[in-house]
């Protein structure tokens, strides 16, 4: 269970292209994202727990809910320990 | 494939109150005279959304110092450009903060020059630390994502402590502890800027100690300078790649430091539009890609890494824009940085030249 809603820094900004590229946009540089992060921060809007996150991959994605929790929760911590997360 | 741009640097004045000697500033700052208009700039960050450009950096010089700040701040964010600005905050009044906000300024740098003011005041030739810091903490009060920044070079580098737990005391999360890099005034300024090795790896020490004290609480992005180090520093990863620097009179620069390399001629956006002197100006072309590379960069297995290092510092210290970075160690001309770190100059060679416009 994990009940925290993440939400972005200030400053920090998740951004899709018409050509379907994602990025965030971030204090003096933008990070280019891969799909699944990319599918991941599209979800992250502050009022949606992780747990919501989870399940909406899962139902989503072909993906074990255990495969998508931990990928889900290291680039969470990963994002947040740049402080472009707060969790 | 043409390469996707994602940022631009609007340089939009050069004019400065402060007379710093590490600027990277061009030396013939009077040539920036002739500013562009605000209309002109309105129509550049049009421009550069059309081409997939994302992120707008606003800075000189002091860029408060243009009254039309706000409204190009506004006009980039209407572009859907997300905003930062890069200012030694002498000039932000709690009025021109409200404006910028209003206009969705996404970020503030603010650089200091030191954290106290007796060596703050000296470096920046002006009595303004006193104004900074009731800036810094006006920007750390309101709802905007702010970096502090200090520039470290020969004068300040022992104070690094003393820059961290400033930071912490006004609650910074991202703190830029920024090597002096050698372009411009500070290329001019180099033997008398250039911290001493120890110094430099004492700094390294305290970061590494600070960063693991603060992990989760601020990030602090230190990156040993590149004349210490092995291998150069991958400018704009890659030239042309992602990056463009407007000047304050409108050249088009692949690197905010191009400037100086006089064998290239660089367009203007007075006269030409942006996405074509991005796809296929000369000065964009010249050092894209690895086509270019001479020996060593040519058969190295580390040449899509760092591109073969910086252009400009080819050219100011090779004296070619086109040969490997001397701070490569498998650079020819390698010596030549092993000079300047161990400070081989003739008498004052190692005085400080404050960054001023000479008269016209």
């Amino acid at each position: 269970m994990n009940a925290v809603r993440p939400s972005f820094a200030k400053g920090v900004r998740f951004r899709e292209t018409a050509e379907g590229a994602a990025m965030l946009l971030i204090p003096e540089g933008v990070l280019m994202l891969n799909g699944s992060a990319a599918a991941t921060l599209a979800l992250v809007d502050g009022q949606r727990s992780i747990d919501d996150i989870v399940d909406a991959l899962t139902a989503a994605y072909d993906v074990p809910p255990e495969q998508a929790r931990a990928e889900v929760t290291e680039l969470f911590e990963r994002l947040a320990l740049r402080q472009f997360l707060t969790l | 494939m043409t390469a996707q741009p994602l940022s631009i640097l609007c340089e939009l004045t050069y004019r400065c109150n402060l007379q710093c000697p590490y600027c990277y500033n061009p030396l013939d700052l009077e040539r920036y005279r002739d500013e562009l208009d605000t209309r002109t700039w309105i129509d550049v960050l049009s421009q550069v959304a059309a081409m997939g450009i994302v992120q707008a950096h606003f800075s000189g010089g002091e860029p408060t110092l243009r009254a039309d700040l706000p409204a190009l701040v506004k006009a980039a964010t209407e572009n859907g450009l997300y905003t930062n600005l890069i200012t030694q905050g002498t000039f932000l009044t709690d009025r021109l903060l409200d404006e910028l906000l209003e206009a969705g300024l996404a970020h503030v740098q603010i650089s200091i020059q030191a954290p106290e003011a007796h060596l703050g005041d000296a470096i920046a030739r002006a009595r303004v630390h006193k104004q900074k810091f009731e800036a810094l903490q006006r920007v750390s009060k309101r709802d905007v994502a702010l970096t502090l920044n200090c520039v470290l070079h020969r004068e300040n580098h022992d104070s690094i402590e003393d820059v961290i737990a400033l930071a912490e005391r006004y609650g910074v999360r991202r703190l830029e502890l920024a090597n002096v890099q050698f372009y411009g005034w500070a290329y001019r300024n180099r033997l008398g800027l250039i911290p001493a090795r120890a110094q430099v790896e004492h700094a390294a020490a305290i970061v590494d100690q600070a960063r693991e004290r603060l992990r989760g609480a601020m990030e602090i992005v230190y990156v040993l300078p590149d004349y210490f180090g092995e291998f150069p520093k991958p400018c704009m990863n890659g030239w042309g790649t992602t990056f463009l620097t407007v000047t304050p009179a409108g050249d088009v620069l692949p690197c905010p430091a191009a400037a100086a390399i006089r064998t290239l001629k660089f367009e203007n956006v007075r006269t030409q539009r942006l996405d074509e002197i991005w796809k296929s100006s000369e000065s964009f072309e010249a050092y894209r890609g690895t086509s270019w590379m001479p020996e060593p960069c040519r058969s190295c297995e580390r040449k899509e890494l760092d591109w073969g290092g910086c252009r400009c510092q080819a050219f100011l210290i090779a004296g070619d824009a086109g040969a490997t970075d001397p701070a490569c160690a498998l650079s020819p001309h390698h010596d030549r940085i092993a000079a300047i770190v161990n400070r081989d100059g003739d008498g004052d060679a190692g005085e400080l030249v404050p960054r001023r416009f000479l008269k016209r």
